[in-house]
């Protein structure tokens, strides 16, 4: 490297060997600055793409040395086995609930703490941040202990005004629910935050020109203040729904898909047929599923992480 | 300000107090709901046993006894689990930021053969769920031998393609003229990188290793299939353990979910800063 930086600045022509050639130093100097990184991400994340892909056609389990292929064999399967489309229905019912349920109370309380009256805003951007330090497990520990039936504060507090006793995590037709609300704390304050910053960048001016023009505060906010935060509002639906269609810790350590694949989640899927059931080649096929679930959202995702 | 000034500013607050009092309720229910269950559990974790079911529920112990505390220090391997988690966390964060930056230095101010290609390829490997490496990403571990092994928890995580974005983007903005006149001073690429670009990007790298800290502080997934044995458990592992086979004890639980967070909060408290920022390359949570 020493060596290269000297001849890239004397010796800028083709001439001599191929290796001793500055074009050829610089690309090698360069190389050589990437090439950690680009073992491990050979290694750990293209490598493992094409060969779950390959897997998605191979039946066995984890330990076979041989896996016989069976072609599109497993994807058949997942369309006859009988809890993959339960599965899917409680993804897309989570997802479908959980992402227009965290976005309109994130906006609304970021308008919430972004009021002119409110001051120490910094404070509130913390408060609202430190449940998204918790690990999902704590998180769900947490909430196991404040959602159980009886004895629950949540439960407790719920029957002072007269709601009956709601099994969050035990009854089928509301786990689903317990899981929503424990994952709405943990990830609410993402939304705020972004939806705070991206309000406050709104210039003064423009909610006084619509003021002087009559509207009230409900018109300033939805004609004037949301359209202009539209592709924060997008960012945060994005990453709100690849995260909905991921969900598994939570789920893993409250309920694990229980109780009668309620809350079984496409993830929780590929887990327990990979590492729990032996059916590696069901389990990749569902993570190939899922792969075309995420690709069309995550895309939006790539552009603007590509743009900044 | 004259008198007259602030009779007005009087008669302005009269009028905007009925808002004042309706966004501040809203706004103490808001703290409440947020910190809420975690003052719950933490004054839960000073419960006796049998007072974790009384109904009504005790929000503020009628006795404090230390008891969860020792149990989980004295008949768990808590303490270890704690250790095993700030050394990966810590060499996971150091790791990453040293292959990444060395990475994001080459893409941002060198030109290669291939450079945009390789760079289009790893903006497009963020559309790949983790779910679907999980498998591939856990045989190779096997077969590099380093299942049930820090190595095997610490290697797989290194290469943070969020990362590279994040510091090329930052390295970007650093004027070339200080780079030539480093290497007019005789420094070689490598000084270049080590004492002109690293110093310069210290708030990009601050803000990464918060990102990566705190991922692999709560990561479960990845130490649930490759660890066996639990004296190698990291502290989500040990979280999801305690739930799954000792009897549940809620006492014991909070004490340890309780423990398991607070070194992040002091950290937040001390930087909150670099975790906002980190909080847009949208890798905090998930």
């Amino acid at each position: 490297m020493t060596a290269s930086s000297g001849a890239s600045q004397t010796t800028q022509g083709q001439s001599g060997p191929f290796w001793g050639r500055a074009a050829v130093r610089r690309n090698l100097n360069a190389y050589a600055f990437i090439l950690p990184f680009m073992v491990l991400f050979a290694v750990f994340n293209i490598g493992p793409f094409f060969w779950a892909l390959w897997l998605s056609l191979l039946r066995g389990d984890l330990v076979d040395q041989v896996k016989p292929f069976v072609g599109y064999q497993n994807y058949v399967s997942l369309t006859t086995d009988s809890i993959t489309l339960k599965v899917f229905l409680n993804s897309l019912q989570y997802t479908v609930s959980v992402v227009p349920i965290a976005v309109v109370t994130a906006l609304a309380l970021a308008f919430l703490i972004g009021n002119k009256l409110v001051r120490f805003k910094d404070f509130y951007r913390a408060v609202v941040f430190f449940p998204l330090l918790a690990s999902a497990a704590a998180t769900a520990q947490i909430w196991s202990y404040i959602l159980a039936p009886r004895y629950g504060v949540l439960t407790y507090l719920l029957g002072l005004v007269g709601v009956p006793e709601i099994y969050w995590l035990s009854d089928p037709d509301w786990a689903l629910y317990g899981i929503l609300l424990v994952e709405w704390w943990r990830g609410i304050g993402f939304h705020i935050i972004l939806f705070l910053a991206a309000m406050l960048g709104v210039p003064e001016e423009l909610h006084e020109a619509a003021r002087i023009d009559g509207a009230n505060a409900w018109q300033v906010a939805t004609r004037v203040t949301i359209p202009l935060m539209r592709p924060v509002i997008l960012f945060s639906v994005v990453m709100g729904t690849i995260w909905a269609f991921q969900l598994f810790d939570t789920v893993f350590v409250l309920t694990n898909g229980g109780p009668v694949h309620a809350t079984a989640t496409i993830v929780w899927y590929i887990y327990n047929h990979a590492f729990r059931y032996g059916q590696v080649g069901m389990a990749a096929a569902m993570g190939v599923v899922l792969l075309l679930i995420i690709m069309p959202i995550s895309y939006v995702q790539m552009k603007v992480l590509g743009e900044r | 300000m004259t008198p007259i000034d602030l009779r007005i500013d009087w008669r302005k607050r009269l009028r905007i107090l009925p808002q004042a009092v309706v966004v501040y309720v809203l706004l103490a229910l808001l703290v409440i709901i947020m910190l809420g269950p975690y003052l719950y559990i933490f004054s839960s974790s000073f419960k006796e046993t049998y007072t974790l079911i009384s109904i009504p529920p005790q929000i503020i112990p009628e006795q404090f006894v230390w008891d969860n505390y020792t149990y989980i220090l004295s008949e768990l391997p808590f303490s270890l689990w704690f250790f095993n988690t700030i050394l990966v966390a810590v060499l996971v964060t150091v790791g990453t930021v040293l292959i990444d930056a060395l990475a994001a230095y080459a893409f941002a101010k060198k030109e290669f053969w291939g450079r945009d290609v390789l760079f289009g390829l790893m903006l497009a490997t963020i559309m790949i769920p983790g779910a679907l490496l999980l498998i591939p990403a856990f045989l190779i571990t096997n077969w590099l031998g380093l299942l049930n092994s820090y190595g095997g928890l610490i290697i797989p995580a290194l290469a943070n393609v969020l990362g590279v974005f994040l510091l090329r983007q930052f390295m970007q903005t650093i004027p070339e003229e200080l780079e030539h006149a480093a290497r007019i001073d005789g420094c070689t690429d490598f000084g270049v990188f080590w004492r002109i670009i690293l110093p310069l990007s210290a708030p990009a790298l601050a803000t990464l290793s918060i990102v990566v800290f705190t991922s692999q502080w709560n990561n479960l997934v990845w130490p649930l299939v490759v660890l066996n044995d639990k004296d190698l458990y990291t502290l989500p592992l040990g979280l999801a353990l305690l739930r799954s086979e000792f009897q549940v004890n809620y006492g014991i639980t909070s004490a340890a979910a309780f423990l398991s967070v607070v070194p992040l909060l002091i950290v937040f408290l001390f930087l909150q800063r670099y975790f906002l920022e980190g909080l847009t390359v949208g890798a905090v949570k998930g």
